[in-house]
């Protein structure tokens, strides 16, 4: 099957279809994929119908560098489908399923190596609150032509409309990949490592993910060692959960005053993962009004994963 | 309004825009009116649809410091300069640019005497503290002055106008150098008593050709008939290289291609400059626009400097225009300072000891604010002479 | 008073007369009012000024032009304009290809060219504060010294503006490995048509709330006019290496192009270009591209020593592989420095050759550039057009230039044509109607041919949402037959314009 039919407009597969007629026009609806994620931004309400997203994997163009898969696919196989050509995705590799990772919009624990989500979802396919199918991006890795729907979809929680299908840019896995554990200071290692894939920090140990060629591995560990004792660890620490906080990566520096119990800041990232929830972020009300406008013009009715709110995402 | 303007050379702006950065007035109004591409707009709907020569429009023109940095940042290779000296010669014959008093002031810059009685007065005047700021006149024009002697008739030193009458120390370093390099010297002083550089660029064409074919005439009689013509001040020196463009003669071609600028020529001729002793502290190169962007043989000054000087440095900007554009600094002294403060910030960032300038108008222009500048010449000199 | 004033007087009038009263004149006070009047403009000259950017399109007509140089004067602005009912165009250098910045029906043109300071620099966020017109270039060079610079590196880099970079999404030939502007824009300040002001992203990874930063990057200043931008700034690569391939054939540069991507390298750039345009951008800056090749790829590799090596063989190796007659390394940054002024002046260098060209944008999947570029040929020599191809193959973002005299009759509509005919083989090809200059007033009447009505009115629900009554750009991006290009874009154009 091809992936544009005349003229460049995205032609769907039968499983859009089915995806469609699902979702329907009417009454409330929440998508239900692996429930990874299910937490996220507040839970159903008004007893929704559950739909499941299609899956499968529709078009992977190795050469290209971009893949075309349903969203109801986990990611488990998406990785599993990637690594067969030696690539990778920007989707965390944690579970769940592909829509669940892109309309959370969470970035993967080495998100400086693989790039962020909303970077990599070139293309969408989705289910209106009329029920139609609309699509939006195109299948290029580079394009301007219009506006950036899918960059809406990312983080919206599915509240705009239902992922059906998505196209991802990929990238190739690195020739090596090592961990190792320091006492030295992360942010002075931050700016010591040209690129690291990940810099752990829990307040006393550092861990370090270095990837690429193996001898540029070789030299950043040099650069590491420079700034304290290194040793090489078999795999990442214990990740701390359930919740993920989002700071500007200044503010890690005095992480530990912030947050109770324990956590694991991503240096140079930003991303904390603690055992404590992070208060909620307001949104400025001149947002919150585009918020509510963009709401009301995709989804009146209110049907689509009713319950769910992206400004508490 | 026919602005006389070639047709072809007005079709070759394709408006990409690259200009506009290295274009003075544009860096500091961001106003398109204010930079190339918006002028060549403006002449051409002036001239191809008829367009009014609004206030706004003479303005736009009367900005541009006409510096030319446009030129070589164009892939086009739109011969602005030209563009814009035309526009300006059409403008000021229909009586709507250069008043009277204008035209007035420049007068006296072909007249040797009057331009020496004139300088007296403004001596006079500067002790008695007359002389008001805004004129930027940084250095401190002199009553009387050692004259320059010929030492023989290999090149012509060109002594030009305002330049002898002020600055006649710096004509005198670059002879002493040229005389250490083995060349013999005739100081043009009364046979060739000004370029025409001012006059052209207000729009005064008749007059820059008048001084052009007088010029041609008496650097070109007896024992310096082709010896080659030295200029140490880059306004007058591009002048004089376009006399073949302005006149669009067989004998103006020639006599154009007998000009250099004082550093290209000695950068010719490296291999005869003497040793000399090598100069401490940073000197900051402030390339003269009419030396870098219209005649583009600035590499010149830093082959000749890297002789004597090991801490040379480059300003950031590209040769950004530092404003004066010869009486641009009076005529348009608010853009001009605005431009000014730029180059001086500029100039701050590397902290150097001294700025070496070869135009006398971007010395007076920049010390007037207290930036310390000095003549490439006048550091050969040091280095050839102590 | 002097003759020549007396003159310039008259000439004011004259000027003055041409303007029509009224509406205008009471909007022109308010806004001088607001700003200063030195910084609002509705003379002739700045109107046709005003009224053009970069792209060949004419017919634009521009309102009063107001140059703000805060934020509070910007809301002033849109608050003003929302009162009367006026449209709004945000400008920077003037530098766009598409049209985005050519004002529909007389809005408002607001040049933000004097906001240009860099407020702040953190190296620990990796993050710079900016006014959107700051230029892009200023930006590195302020950050060199530090060891970073700016990424995204459109052609126009020397002049164009970081908030027109931000408008338009902007690419240039080291977003390949980099990423395209959204990804390198963190947060920003915008005011909105009503005249509220927002901050959208943040500097934290995954800010709260929908990406409203992530939609209105590239929305061509029809959401807004962002008055401060919060840019990632890059950590400068230790090691860089330059090679400069030559081919027999475009098709074997194409090839090597995707056999490198299909290798699983990102090198930093991949550009391409061809015989006639290799030899144009040869006569202005002497780089030492060959000027018997029939196509040229240049590839830059960046990062660490060792890395860079092993990358730029095999690069090398690909190359020879797919017919490389000449594999050639850049010995200095000297050298490196020109080799790049040759390709990102390409454009301008045209003009030795035409006095015109037209110029298109799309992408196309890398597997399919070989392919796509033959029927581009084949389409010009059709249509009797010459044309030449300079582009961003590591993306598949074509350019070819359609070169013409628009003083020779008739042949815009070949142009027209043989355009149209280029956009069709690369939407068949499975490609995109832009890379990064947007589509402006230039692309709109493709876009349909790209996406449904479906996908069109959820384009224009987006807008709305941010600008519910379509001021912000008026008649941009969203073609005719969809709400937001209707309402602005056929107002009446006020009588006594020039230009």
């Amino acid at each position: 099957m091809t992936a544009t039919g005349t003229g460049g407009r995205l032609r769907h597969g039968p499983g859009v279809a089915r995806f469609a007629a699902d979702v329907g026009p009417e009454g409330p609806v929440a998508v239900a994929g692996a429930r990874t994620r299910w937490h996220s931004g507040g839970e159903p309400v008004r007893e929704p119908r559950l739909v499941t997203a299609p899956v499968g994997i529709v078009e992977y163009k190795p050469d290209e560098m971009t893949i075309r898969i349903a969203v109801g696919t986990t990611v488990a196989e998406l990785d599993a489908a990637l690594a067969e050509h030696g690539q990778r995705s920007a989707l965390p590799d944690r579970g769940g399923t592909v829509g669940g990772a892109v309309v959370v919009g969470e970035n993967d624990r080495d998100v400086l190596s693989r790039g962020a989500v909303r970077n990599a979802v070139l293309q969408v396919s989705y289910v209106s609150s009329e029920g139609k199918v609309v699509s939006g991006g195109g299948p290029t890795v580079k394009n301007v032509s219009g506006f950036d729907i899918p960059r809406l979809t990312v983080g919206s929680l599915g509240t705009l409309g239902c992922l059906a299908e998505v196209i991802l840019r990929t990238n190739p896995i690195p020739a090596v990949s090592r961990w190792f554990e320091t006492r030295a200071d992360p942010f002075a290692l931050f700016d010591a490592l040209l690129a690291p894939a990940a810099l752990l920090w829990d307040g006393v140990t550092t861990w370090i993910h270095l990837e690429g060629h193996g001898p540029d591995v070789e030299a950043e560990l040099v650069r590491a060692s420079a700034l304290g004792a290194t040793a090489e660890v078999e795999s990442p620490p214990q990740m701390p959960g359930p919740h993920r906080w989002s700071l500007p990566p200044a503010q890690l520096r005095g992480v530990g005053d912030l947050i109770d119990g324990r956590w694991l800041a991503s240096i140079g990232v930003g991303t904390v993962l603690a055992t404590a929830p992070q208060p909620g972020r307001e949104l400025s009300a001149s947002v919150t009004a585009v918020h509510d406008r963009m709401k009301q013009y995709f989804d009146p009715t209110g049907r689509l994963n009713p319950g769910r709110d992206p400004g508490r995402r | 309004m026919d602005l006389n303007l070639n047709g072809d050379e007005l079709n070759t702006c394709v408006q990409c825009g690259l200009c506009l950065a290295h274009c003075p007035t544009y860096r500091v109004s961001g106003d398109e009116s204010m930079s190339p591409r918006g002028r060549i707009h403006l002449m051409r709907e002036v001239q191809l649809n008829n367009a009014p020569v609004t206030h706004e429009v003479l303005r736009s023109f009367e900005t541009c410091v006409q510096c030319r940095g446009c030129e070589p940042a164009c892939p086009s290779a739109v011969p602005y300069g030209h563009l814009m000296e035309t526009t300006r010669e059409t403008l000021a014959d229909a009586g709507l640019m250069t008043p009277w008093w204008q035209r007035l002031a420049m007068r006296p810059l072909a007249h040797t005497k009057l331009l020496g009685a004139g300088s007296v007065m403004v001596a006079l005047a500067q002790r008695g503290r007359l002389v008001p700021k805004r004129l930027g006149l940084s250095v401190d024009v002199p009553f009387t002055q050692e004259p320059l002697r010929a030492s023989g008739t290999d090149v012509i030193m060109f002594t030009g106008c305002v330049m002898d009458a002020w600055q006649r120390d710096v004509h005198q370093a670059g002879q002493r150098v040229l005389e250490a390099a083995g060349f013999g010297v005739t100081p043009s002083g009364d046979l060739a008593p000004c370029c025409g550089a001012l006059h052209a660029h207000a729009g005064l064409a008749d007059d820059t050709r008048t001084y052009a074919t007088n010029m041609m005439r008496t650097l070109s009689r007896g024992a310096i008939a082709d010896a080659s013509i030295i200029v140490d001040s880059a306004g007058c020196s591009a002048q004089m290289k376009d006399y073949g463009h302005l006149l669009g003669t067989e004998a103006a071609r020639r006599f154009s291609s007998r000009v250099f600028d004082i550093s290209e020529f000695l950068a010719l001729h490296l291999d005869r400059l003497p040793e000399g002793s090598q100069l401490a502290g940073t000197v900051a190169i402030q390339d003269p626009c009419h030396l870098r962007h219209v005649q583009r043989v600035h590499e010149a000054t830093r082959t000749v400097l890297g002789r004597y000087i090991p801490n040379l440095v480059e300003l950031d900007d590209d040769g950004l225009c530092c404003g004066a554009g010869g009486a641009y600094s009076v005529m348009e002294a608010q853009l001009s300072g605005q431009i000014r403060d730029r180059k001086v910030a500029v100039i701050s960032a590397k902290d150097p000891d001294l700025v070496a300038s070869a135009n006398p108008g971007c010395s007076m222009h920049l010390g007037a604010v207290g930036v310390p500048t000095i003549h490439p010449m006048e550091l050969v000199d040091r280095a050839l002479h102590g | 008073m002097s003759m020549l004033e007396k003159a310039r007087r008259r000439l004011g009038d004259r000027g003055a007369r041409a303007e029509p009263a009224t509406d205008d004149d009471r909007l022109l006070s308010e806004l001088r009012l607001a700003l200063a009047p030195d910084r609002v403009r509705f003379d002739g000259a700045e109107r046709s000024l005003h009224a053009k950017d970069a792209s060949v399109f004419r017919g634009g007509v521009a309102g009063p032009s107001c140059f703000p140089v805060n934020t509070e004067e910007v809301q002033a602005i849109m608050r003003i304009a929302a009162a009367h009912g006026r449209g709004v165009v945000p400008r920077g250098a003037g530098t766009g290809l598409a049209g985005g910045a050519i004002p529909l029906g007389a809005p408002i043109v607001v040049a933000l060219t004097k906001m240009n300071r860099i407020l702040s620099v953190d190296t620990d966020s990796r993050v710079a504060w900016v006014e959107p017109g700051v230029i892009n270039l200023d930006l590195t060079r302020h950050l060199t010294p530090m060891g970073f610079h700016f990424a995204p590196d459109p052609s126009s880099q020397q002049v164009c503006t970081i908030g027109g970079n931000l408008a338009n999404n902007a690419g240039g030939p080291h977003c390949l490995a980099y990423g395209v502007t959204n990804a390198h824009i963190m947060a920003m300040e915008v005011v909105l048509a009503d005249g509220d002001v927002a901050m959208l992203g943040g500097l934290d990874p995954e800010p709260a709330g929908l990406d409203l930063r992530g939609v209105f990057v590239g929305s061509e200043g029809t959401l807004g006019i962002a008055t401060k931008i919060a840019v990632r700034i890059t950590k400068n690569r230790p090691a860089v290496r330059t090679l400069l391939l030559s081919f027999d054939s475009v098709s074997d540069a194409a090839n090597t192009v995707s056999g490198i991507i299909a290798a699983g390298i990102v090198p930093a750039a991949l550009e391409v270009m061809d015989h006639r345009i290799t030899v144009a951008v040869e006569n202005y800056v002497g780089a030492g591209y060959p000027r018997d090749a029939a196509a040229v790829l240049l590839a830059e590799v960046d990062g660490l020593d060792d890395g860079v090596g092993i990358d730029a063989d095999r690069i090398a190796e690909i190359g020879r592989q797919h017919g490389a007659t000449d594999v050639r390394t850049a010995n200095d940054d000297n050298e490196r420095a020109l080799l790049w002024k040759g390709r990102k002046t390409a454009f301008g260098a045209i003009a030795q050759i035409a006095p015109d060209y037209y110029l298109h944008d799309t992408v196309v999947p890398r597997s399919e550039l070989a392919n796509v570029l033959e029927k581009v040929y084949a389409i010009a020599d059709n249509y009797d057009l010459k044309v030449m191809n300079v582009f961003h193959a590591g993306d598949g973002n074509l350019h070819p230039l359609l070169l013409f005299d628009s003083r020779e009759p008739g042949v815009l509509e070949r142009v027209h044509a043989a355009g149209k005919e280029i956009v069709e083989a690369s939407l068949d090809a499975g490609g995109v109607l832009s890379g990064e200059h947007g589509i402006g007033v230039e692309k709109q009447a493709y876009m349909d041919r790209l996406f449904s009505d479906d996908d069109l009115d959820h384009q224009d629900r987006l807008r709305r949402a941010f600008d519910p009554g379509c001021r912000a750009n008026p008649g941009k991006v969203i073609p005719m037959g969809h709400s937001c290009a209707d309402i602005q874009a056929l107002r009446r154009v006020p009588t006594g314009v020039w230009g």
